[in-house]
């Protein structure tokens, strides 16, 4: 009788909680406008105004989901890159990136400046919208 | 860009799976039967160590369900959902325990933990024990004991 209401209290739980996750996933966060490490620094397209630089790990399904994504409107778009580091063996990057979840996506500008963040797989129309004035073509 | 071939899976297979997971736990809640809970332990345990070829949920989607769906061109990494399955495994593991020693809170609670997982990843694709891997992986850095990396 108690673990039927565990079955029921948990599912309860789990489906708001998979609500609440769905609605957050690919929003687009500003927040944050640090210089990124020389790390990501280093993957930077010299030649993009804005690159997309993919977080990834070896254990994330939704990664190459959003890697689909991402490399396809980076071709699609003047101005754009598309970069991706995995983090599986790199936690002491995630950490200094305070990234905790994969796939988390930066756009960083030439100079290395986080512009903004996607947690999850990232919306196409939200994303380039948000991009839009960075890039000037 | 050229990436190492990976083994991919239809991604609607660990979906059923999980639907499965989700039924048999829900059984487990209302029963306390731990043989149940323990043959759970071992799907996950095929699963996660001998390879998703050898999940018996696997093997019931390919048989039964497949041959009834289009085909699909989308494919999953096999990697994050064989971690995923080794998280399940643990669960399993401690709420068979619980459940035959005798400590059924601890049977009860390792169960739920181990549905909500099964149900997140059902109903809305989210793999939980994959999003936990990095959240792991931070921990052992200031704790090596915790660590994932193999």
């Amino acid at each position: 009788m108690i673990g039927g209401l565990v079955a029921i209290g948990t599912l309860l739980v789990a489906g708001l909680i998979g609500v609440l996750l769905r609605r957050r996933d690919g929003r687009v966060r500003t927040k944050n406008t640090a210089t990124v490490p020389d790390d990501v620094r280093a993957v930077l397209d010299p030649r993009a105004e804005v690159t997309l630089v993919q977080l990834s790990t070896t254990f994330c399904a939704p990664c190459r989901h959003a890697r689909v994504i991402l490399a396809d409107l980076a071709d699609k778009t003047d101005g754009l890159a598309h970069a991706d580091i995995d983090l599986t063996d790199r936690p002491e990057l995630a950490q200094r990136l305070a990234v905790l979840r994969t796939p988390t996506t930066l756009a960083v500008d030439s100079q290395g400046a986080e512009i903004l963040r996607v947690g999850g797989v990232p919306r196409r129309e939200s994303l380039l919208a948000a991009l839009r004035p960075h890039l000037s073509a | 860009m050229t990436r190492p071939v990976t083994p991919q899976v239809d991604p609607r297979g660990p979906r059923f799976s999980a639907w499965l997971t989700t039924a048999v736990l829900v059984a487990v809640l209302l029963t306390g039967w731990w043989p149940l809970l323990a043959a759970q332990a071992v799907v996950f345990a095929l699963g996660a160590f001998a390879g998703l070829n050898y999940s018996p949920y696997g093997a019931l989607y390919r048989v039964f369900v497949a041959p009834r769906l289009r085909p699909t061109d989308e494919r999953e990494d096999v990697a994050p959902l064989r971690f995923a399955q080794a998280v399940g495994f643990g669960f399993a593991v401690v709420g068979t325990l619980g459940y035959a020693t005798g400590l059924v809170g601890l049977g009860i609670v390792a169960t739920a933990a181990a549905l909500a997982a099964a149900f997140l990843n059902a109903a809305f694709g989210f793999c939980l024990g994959c999003e936990a891997y990095l959240l792991l992986n931070r921990l052992s850095i200031t704790n090596k004991k915790v660590g994932t990396t193999r």
